[in-house]
């Protein structure tokens, strides 16, 4: 029987994270060395934390599926991450960081896990600037700071439109150091299939070395996953074609509780979709909203080009509704407004899926070049995929599954229900609530990985007496078979579906009835429709050659198989939740005029799951409670 | 505390070796390489403008072959040297080639190349037969033994009549051919010799990269165009005894 | 439009290895080469036989996983990009379009189109990094970068580690990449103090790696897919020459590695 407890330290917000990491208990220097830990996942969160792990002292293993631990998905984040530096002396500090991230979230998350994130934010930094991350500066030396959706200071730090890729490749590189070091062996191409669990604490994983096929147990004193997060499960996503949400759901499946997994965030502004064959949607940072208006013609125009279309006739929707934030507004705010037109009929280009987003008056006001400079890598990326020049006709956009809010329960020392398992980074559910502001995860994959996940394991490990356990044990051996028997079973398939087919249908069912906006009539009908898609994937998928050699194609079904049984969850989770929050929005909880009606009296919590193994999954809740700052209306009018 | 301190001496010797000793890395032969493809390149464009004296005529030509020749000290110094640059350019340029094929073992079946010229990707090829043809040049005009039928003798002046030797090679068409080609594989191999050799010797700046890049067909350019110039001045009889 | 493809088949390391010719049909000319390849994927799948394993992750030009020699040039026609960031209407229809796995000795064949590149990542480990604690840092804005530095650094780290440059140079070297991250980490102050030892011991790894040595040939930068600019080489040839000018001098002291447990 699963418990919450979320184990916040008591007294005042400002010192909870100081006094709590006074009381840890520390591990002896000698002892680090007889430690184990498992950590999976290289992104942010995993690589900042084997790093730190192993420059502790302890013995790390790190698992990736790609082939090097600088491929993990975080490579990918364009905007940028924040931090109260408060450098532009704009009134930003960490109470407000604090405030705007609590707020964000539509205040579904734990307050001092979030006054937490805001407090390290600013370490963060100086830990990048110190491992050689190229930030963009001032003429004068001066980090540089651009502001970002949904905030009206400017505190986000940027390296051109790399940002991810340069703050992973620092944190890869002091992951290098310390696998030269000795301290860190690293498993690239090795997913992990299974978690093992002795006694009730995690005590290793089972994976399959993507190589030779291979299926091994491996054990240690504690397992930190930072899988990421897993928007796949809606098949077109800005997510990498990896991503996916095999590693905590086969930990869910073992008893870790899994929180808000219906948390979604439908990112505003990517590349619309063009054909069925597409098999990714590409961002545009959300950089692009600082300068870009947001607009649809007022009457539908058919195919009347946009340049002909005066400012008269057009919506500019987003100043309209929202006169203070504009088009700044967060993203849940502004994907639902596009939505909501699109379906209205008003949106524009192939499909009505779109809405233009339109550069022609910073271009008149600050110059081509200006623009260039700012964005000129996001420009011809998008002239690459739509063969458009958006410097001479308005970009279109389209809302797009981005990031996974929710994800595996944990407590404040990011420890998930099941003692010994650690998760970090977007793998867990903390700190977003029911929306994540732009630029807010990799600041909370790094300050998970660097800075409050190596303190607070050394607590659990301190104070936890861990007898050794080897690979033949009972509980190792089951994991083994269990794994082994589903590779089996999928290469059994009758053979006449590919995954794919199976992962867009998934997919189309959820974006229809769990994306942006959704009602209890067309869930229930999808979980109703997925246990049937499931059992005909069991039935007739094709996965051709052997689970003993390289077999992308075995993997990928793996992936999508537990992306089958994942959607049911998401939408008991939306089901449950009779009020529209953040990302979630349930069409019977609006205003007249379509605004979102939160309901804090029956749903100010964490739902946390917990599997069942036949019937639906058990619902806990861990009561939000708020001290420090009264929930208010989120409005960004 | 054994292994830091083996660590530490290891890590002097290491820069002493590089320098003096042993080739540490492909870096190391490279520098060697472009250091010594540069002196041999000097050498090419002396050698070039010394022979240009031919237009001045006989005497010219030969007082200034026994102005060479009467210091035996600094020719022998120049030779040993020369000898020894080019053994190790050899040397060395040939281990990277080798180095360099170990590295693909296995060719593609379509290559199509966007900027490699064909001067850099044949070095090892113009330097073979850049090889090839030094030791017949040697063999013809410096040790006389190719070509018997113009015996050494001596000048009014008693000075070797290297003059009288060259006019004599270049009146025949089949040397003429031969220096002609010579000339075309010189200058493919130093066209992308010399800017290589800067890049290589790390020579680089936003200012002046456009001159490194031109370095090395410019130079091949003067070279090839200064020694054809003997070359076809003779067959065609601008320049004769 | 349509496409006849050639593509390189290869069970394992040890199989040989051969061409095996593929008809694409029906292909839109905004997939990208990617999705075309997906599609014909799809139809070997439902026929029972292996689909052509190829590398992708992120699909957006970022993450390196991506890696074809298309017509004989690595990431294929287009400059500045990466295979997946390549569309099918740059190719005319009815075209045969030929791909081949990067081939390079440090990259041994997985199979078909993937290799084994974690060369790259030792070649990392040996020295690509900045040997500073978690914590503790200084201020950020204590050290400053002048904007043109940090834009130097940031031209070279935008490396995105796909070994193209390795599968364009006529001698697989790696030049490239070890030039780029030298050149980062030599631009910047944080950078400095091991910047000695760092590029000796990359230029050693890459060599005991199997890559070749620099030809200065520069179709490592015509194929890089961030136009990494082959002055990096020349800056880490300098960085070289200077630590090898320094090293046979002072002696520097590097760290032992676990001196702690002896
Ligand atoms: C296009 C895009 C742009 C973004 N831009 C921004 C931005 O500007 N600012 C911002 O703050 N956030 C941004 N985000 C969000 C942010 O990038 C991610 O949330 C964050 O990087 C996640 O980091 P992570 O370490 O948790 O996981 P990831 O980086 O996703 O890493 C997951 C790791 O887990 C491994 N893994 C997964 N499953 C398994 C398994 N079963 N077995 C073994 N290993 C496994 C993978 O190999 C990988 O190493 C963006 C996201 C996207 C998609
Ligand atoms: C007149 C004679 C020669 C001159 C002036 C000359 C000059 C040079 C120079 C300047 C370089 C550039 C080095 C670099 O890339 O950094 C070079 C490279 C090279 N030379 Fe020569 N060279 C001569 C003769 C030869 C001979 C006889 C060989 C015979 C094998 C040879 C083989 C090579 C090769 C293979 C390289 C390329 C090495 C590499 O890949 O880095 N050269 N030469
Ligand atoms: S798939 Fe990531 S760069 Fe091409």
């Amino acid at each position: 029987m699963t418990t919450l407890d979320s184990k916040v330290p008591s007294g005042p917000l400002e010192t909870k994270w100081d006094r709590h990491r006074f009381s840890e208990k520390l591990v002896s220097p000698n002892n680090k060395r007889r430690i184990k830990i498992i950590v999976v996942g290289t992104g942010l969160a995993g690589a900042s934390a084997a790093s730190t792990l192993g420059q502790l002292g302890y013995e790390v293993e790190c698992f990736c599926f790609q082939d090097s631990p600088r491929r993990a998905h975080s490579i990918a984040a364009q905007g940028g991450i924040n931090a109260a530096k408060n450098y532009q002396d704009d009134g930003d500090s960490v109470a407000r960081l604090f405030y705007d991230t609590i707020k964000g979230g539509d205040f579904r998350s734990r307050e001092a896990n979030v006054y937490r994130l805001a407090q390290v934010s600013t370490q963060i930094i100086d830990q990048c600037v110190a491992l050689g991350v190229p930030f963009a500066r001032e003429y004068g030396g001066q980090l540089a700071n651009r502001s970002f959706g949904g905030v009206q200071v400017s505190r986000t730090f940027y390296c051109r439109g790399q940002t991810g890729q340069q703050l992973l490749l620092g944190a890869y590189s002091a992951l290098c150091w310390q696998i030269e070091r000795g301290q860190v062996t690293m498993r690239p191409r090795t997913e992990m299939l299974d978690l093992i669990v002795v006694d009730g604490h995690a005590r290793g994983i089972v994976v399959r070395d993507l190589v030779s096929g291979h299926v091994t147990a491996h054990t240690a004193h504690a397992v930190v996953l930072a899988t990421g997060g897993y928007s796949n499960v809606y098949y077109l996503s800005t997510n990498a074609s990896g991503s996916n949400v095999t590693a905590t759901y086969r930990a869910w499946k073992q008893g870790a509780a899994f929180a808000n997994p219906s948390f979604t965030q439908i990112h505003p502004t990517a590349i619309p979709p063009s054909e069925t064959h597409q098999a990714k949607l590409t961002l545009m940072s959300e950089s692009l909203r600082n300068d870009g208006r947001l607009w649809v013609p007022k009457v539908p125009s058919g195919r009347r080009p946009p340049n002909d279309i005066p400012s008269s006739e057009r919506d500019y929707f987003l100043e309209r509704r929202y006169p203070q934030f504009g088009n700044l507004v967060p993203r849940d705010v502004a994907s639902r407004a596009v939505k909501t037109l699109c379906d209205e009929g008003r949106g524009v280009g192939p499909g009505g899926h779109g809405v233009y987003l339109d550069f022609t008056d910073v271009i008149e006001q600050q110059g081509l070049d200006v623009v260039r400079e700012r964005y000129g890598n996001l420009f011809d990326m998008y002239q690459r995929i739509t063969g458009e020049d958006a410097y001479r006709v308005p970009m279109r956009i389209y809302p797009a599954p981005h990031y996974t809010m929710g994800g595996l329960w944990v407590d404040y020392n990011l420890m998930s229900t099941i003692p010994g398992l650690f998760v970090i980074g977007e793998a867990n559910f903390a700190d977003h609530g029911a929306n994540r502001l732009g630029a807010s995860s990799l600041m909370q994959g790094l300050a998970d990985g660097y800075f409050i996940l190596p303190y607070t394991i050394g607590h659990y490990l301190a104070t936890t007496k861990i007898t050794p356990i080897a690979e033949y044990h009972r509980e190792s051996r089951e994991a083994l078979e269990r794994v082994a028997s589903r590779v089996t079973k999928l290469l059994g398939g009758q053979g006449r579906r590919t995954a794919a087919s199976f992962h867009r249908e998934v997919g189309r069912i959820l974006w229809d009835h769990c994306g942006m906006a959704r009602c209890e009539g067309g869930l229930k009908r999808t979980l109703q429709s997925i246990p049937a898609l499931r059992e005909e994937f069991w039935r007739d998928v094709a996965v051709p050659g052997s689970g003993e050699t390289f077999n992308q194609e075995l993997e990928y079904a793996g992936r999508v198989a537990d992306f089958l049984e994942f959607a049911e969850l998401i939408c008991h989770d939306a089901l449950h939740r009779e009020e529209s929050c953040g990302a979630h929005f349930r069409e019977e909880h609006q205003t007249p005029d379509g605004e979102p009606k939160r309901d804090d009296t029956r749903f100010s919590h964490v739902a946390a799951w917990e599997y069942r193994e036949n019937g639906p999954p058990i619902l806990h809740k861990e009561p939000l409670t708020f001290e420090f700052v009264q929930p208010t209306a989120r409005s960004y009018e | 505390m054994a292994s830091g301190e083996t660590a530490v001496s290891s890590c002097k010797n290491r820069g002493m070796m590089r320098l003096f000793n042993h080739f540490q890395t492909s870096l190391d032969s490279k520098v060697v390489v472009a250091l010594t493809g540069l002196g041999l390149a000097g050498f090419v464009v002396f050698h070039m403008l010394g022979n240009l004296q031919v237009f001045e005529g006989a005497e010219a030509l030969n007082s200034y072959a026994a102005f060479l020749r009467d210091m035996p000290i600094l020719l022998w110094t120049t030779r040993l040297g020369l000898l020894s640059i080019v053994a190790l350019h050899i040397g060395l340029a040939i281990q990277l080639t080798l180095h360099n094929r170990r590295a693909r073992p296995v060719a593609y079946a379509v290559r199509e190349y966007r900027k490699a010229s064909l001067a850099s990707r044949t070095m090892a090829v113009t330097g073979s037969v850049l090889l090839l043809f030094i030791v017949f040049h040697l063999l013809h005009l410096t040790a006389g033994v190719v070509d018997t039928s113009f015996p050494d003798r001596l000048d009014l002046q008693g000075h070797r009549d290297v003059y009288g030797k060259v006019v004599h090679a270049f009146r025949n068409p089949l040397f003429v051919a031969l220096y002609l080609a010579g000339q075309f594989v010189l200058g493919l191999h130093l066209s992308h010799a010399v800017s290589s050799s800067l890049q290589t010797l790390g020579f680089e700046h936003a200012a002046l990269n456009r001159l490194f890049k031109a370095a090395g067909p410019v130079i091949a350019l003067l070279v090839v165009l200064g020694n054809m110039a003997i070359i076809l001045a003779v067959f065609l009889g601008v320049v004769r005894t | 439009m349509k496409f006849t493809l050639k593509i390189w088949r290869q069970q394992g390391p040890d199989d040989k290895g051969r061409f095996v010719t593929y008809q694409a049909h029906e292909v839109s000319p905004d997939m990208s080469f990617l999705e075309m390849l997906d599609s014909v994927n799809q139809g070997l799948i439902v026929k029972g036989e292996e689909p052509v394993a190829f590398e992708h992750d992120c699909r957006e030009g970022i993450c390196g996983s991506c890696s074809l020699v298309i017509n004989g040039v690595p990431h294929g026609p287009e400059r500045g990009i990466a295979t997946c960031q390549l569309y099918m209407r740059r190719f005319s229809d009815g075209a045969t379009i030929t791909i081949e796995p990067w081939r390079a000795r440090a990259f041994p064949i997985i199979k078909d189109l993937v290799v084994d590149r974690r060369a790259l990542d030792r070649v990392m480990q040996a020295g690509g990094y900045i040997s500073v604690n978690t914590g503790g840092a200084v201020d950020g804005n204590v050290v400053l970068i002048g904007k043109d530095q940090a834009e130097t650094a940031m031209d070279a780290a935008s490396c995105i580690g796909c070994g193209a440059c390795v599968a364009a140079c006529k001698n697989a070297s790696a030049m490239l990449f070890v030039a780029a991250k030298v050149s980062h980490l030599a631009s910047l102050p944080q950078g400095k103090p091991e910047r000695t030892r760092r590029v000796t011991a990359m230029m050693e790894a890459m060599d005991r790696e199997g890559f070749g040595a620099c030809g200065n040939q520069y179709e490592c930068e015509a194929v890089c897919p961030k136009s990494i600019s082959v002055r990096f080489i020349a800056t880490l040839n300098r960085e070289y020459l200077r630590a090898g000018v320094v090293e046979s001098g002072a002696p520097t002291v590097p760290e032992a590695p676990h001196a702690e447990s002896d």
